[in-house]
């Protein structure tokens, strides 16, 4: 073969193209692209779910885009009529605003063989939710004798200056808050309750953390021995072989729907579509529930086994007894006032 | 003084002209323009987004500390800087080569590294605290994780190379027989350093503060991470709004604010420099 340099040039610069503008390439078959979360998210669906999807799918390609919810809301607002995501991962605050602005396609739901399967409350006709966080305390046992059994024992006086939160950026933060006001006689419309607490807690609190995972270093530093904390995040950290240990207080542990979507204007809807359904189904989340994710099922026909039916809950019936949903449409009325005031109030 | 002569064909500039009007101008352009949107949606134009921050304690109290963080910083980064930069351009070409390797190193390495590895230094069961611990000088751990002079170290060996590069530069510019001369003129080490080291070094001073302080007020990692969150800069403030809160347009004004605020503060220190030259030549 003889090569040409105009030729050589001409495909390099091409291919150059490709790469910078892949929207050009692959306007006719992108491969589907599913933003999911960072971390343990992403690795558990590259494990599970996308084998999955490839079997049910035809071996169709797929790309994950591992990203935070509000940041997967920028890039698909900023490109809403050619979104460059199919398939959106959300915690409830930044769903309903993904459907506040018209980004998501409702689910095809008689078309779905396990919508019916999934309990209640995982029924979402905007997209469903195929998982659960779960948010609870956490402790580390070395530092804590006594098992903590409510949010009310992080104003304990004997944890002074060991007390670790976040603050409201983050899903768990806002939602720790919430429930620390209902304690208190407030709600998700009347978080104030909530700030005074906060106010008597401050000379337990060793650190606020910027996020939920900062929290976890603060844990393996040992600059904090109670926290409020996510159920699949502590896992991970026990598996490091940090002493650390998970319990849903007495109140109720906080859920948190984690709502998957179809992006409105999807060139890839139908694949989009099974990807969903694969996420859905029995078997994968059945597989997701084992070690090391953990991640709470919420198709009824899955039984609950391992670390999930010891610390969490045996069954489904189980589960809606010492789960609290949040109202997060009430709450992302006020969110941003909120977010504000602790920005203000809360210095240690 | 010899002027240069040679002209080059203006045109010569277009490709870096057009590539920073494409990815520079155009996009703080549009930013400029969604920081004039009164609300999210975009309903109508106007200056409400300024006024809200500019009328507000609070988000000036963030900008204020934010500005008062980067002058912390690199003050601390020229104190220490300094007498690094200086024994560089004094040493031999081993020694040189060393101090280059340790002022270099950090550079090689991830911040996100480098800012684990302060927690793991600030910590209650830190090196330092277990150290005072062993002691026997503290009873109970000292809180240095979270605080406003724990960030300040943390941020100042992470912009550390930033500062000792163009001191380095700076100073090994400057003529040693100067030093002697100014001696054997009568001045003493501390008179010769003021009146001779220091003004000849202060480009390199400037340059180095310079690049200290933007890279300190901006650095959004090391300040979330050792500052906490219940110490809110300005990088954070801004993410809040427009990712958590995804108000775009507060977001846009609070950038284009804390650019004027930075571009004023390097002016500042642009007019002290000129204005100290002047006073030593004078």
């Amino acid at each position: 073969m003889d090569f040409d340099r105009r030729q050589l040039l001409k495909t390099a610069l091409a291919l150059g193209a490709m790469q910078a503008f892949p929207g050009l390439s692959f306007a006719q078959a992108r491969p589907l692209v599913f933003a999911t979360f960072t971390g343990s998210w992403e690795e558990a669906h590259k494990a599970v779910l996308v084998p999955a999807f490839k079997k049910m799918a035809g071996d169709a390609q797929i790309v994950l885009d591992p990203m935070l919810s509000v940041d997967q809301i920028a890039k698909v607002n900023a490109a809403k009529a050619n979104p460059p995501i199919d398939v959106m991962l959300h915690d409830p605050g930044p769903a309903l605003v993904a459907i506040g602005q018209d980004l998501v396609e409702p689910y095809p739901v008689d078309k779905s063989a396990y919508y019916k399967d999934l309990i209640s409350e995982a029924q979402v006709a905007t997209g469903p939710a195929p998982f659960f966080q779960v948010v609870g305390l956490t402790y580390n046992p070395e530092a804590v004798k006594t098992p903590p059994t409510s949010w009310a024992d992080l104003w304990n006086p004997e944890y002074k200056g060991r007390v670790g939160i976040t603050n409201m950026n983050s899903t768990l933060g806002t939602g720790f808050m919430v429930e620390i006001a209902k304690m208190h006689g407030g709600s998700e419309a009347n978080i104030d309750p909530a700030f005074a607490a906060i106010e008597k807690l401050k000379p337990n609190l060793a650190a606020v953390a910027a996020n939920p995972g900062a929290l976890a270093t603060l844990f393996q530093q040992g600059q904090i021995d109670i926290s409020p904390g996510n159920f699949n995040a502590i896992q991970i950290l026990k598996a490091k072989g940090v002493p650390v240990e998970f319990v849903a207080p007495k109140e109720g542990a906080i859920a948190f729907k984690t709502t998957i979507h179809i992006v409105k204007n999807s060139p890839n809807k139908e694949l989009a579509f099974k990807l969903i359904e694969a996420a859905l189904s029995p078997e994968v989340q059945a597989k997701l529930m084992d070690a090391p994710y953990l991640i709470v099922p919420t198709n009824t026909k899955v039984k609950m086994g391992g670390e999930i039916a010891k610390v969490l809950a045996k069954d489904t019936d189980e589960l809606k007894k010492k789960f609290v949903f949040q109202d997060w449409k009430k709450i992302n009325e006020n969110r941003s006032a909120w977010i504000e005031k602790f920005n203000r109030d809360i210095k240690i | 003084m010899a002027t240069s002569t040679t002209t080059y064909d203006w045109r010569l500039a277009l490709p870096l002209g057009g590539f920073l009007a494409v990815f520079f101008v155009a996009p703080l352009a549009v930013l400029f323009a969604l920081s004039l949107q009164v609300d999210p949606k975009g309903t109508a134009y106007g200056v409400s987004q300024y006024t809200a921050f500019l009328g507000d304690a609070f988000s000036l109290g963030v900008l204020g500390t934010t500005l008062l963080l980067g002058l912390e910083v690199t003050a601390l980064c020229l104190v220490l800087g300094f007498p690094v930069a200086h024994l560089y351009t004094r040493a031999g070409p081993r020694m040189r080569s060393l101090i280059m390797l340790i002022v270099l190193l950090p550079l090689l390495t991830s911040v996100v590294v480098r800012t684990f590895a302060w927690i793991v230094i600030l910590g209650r069961q830190g090196i330092v605290n277990s150290t005072l611990l062993s002691l026997g000088l503290i009873a109970t751990p000292l809180k240095l994780l979270y605080t406003q002079g724990g960030l300040v170290v943390a941020l100042a060996q992470v912009q550390m190379p930033l500062m000792v590069l163009p001191l380095a530069t700076a100073i090994g510019r400057i003529d040693p027989n100067l030093a002697d001369a100014s001696a054997s003129l009568g001045s003493g080490r501390w008179r010769t350093f003021v009146k001779v080291t220091l003004p000849l070094a202060l480009p390199g001073i400037i340059a180095g503060s310079m690049l200290t302080y933007a890279a300190a007020i901006t650095a959004f990692i090391t300040q979330s991470l050792v500052g906490g969150g219940q110490m809110l800069f300005m990088p954070m403030y801004l993410y809040q709004q427009a990712s958590t809160l995804q108000n775009w347009p507060f977001a846009a004004a609070i950038s284009i604010i804390f650019l004027v605020a930075v571009l004023a503060v390097v002016t500042v220190f642009n007019m002290l420099g000129r204005l100290s030259r002047g006073l030593t030549e004078a």
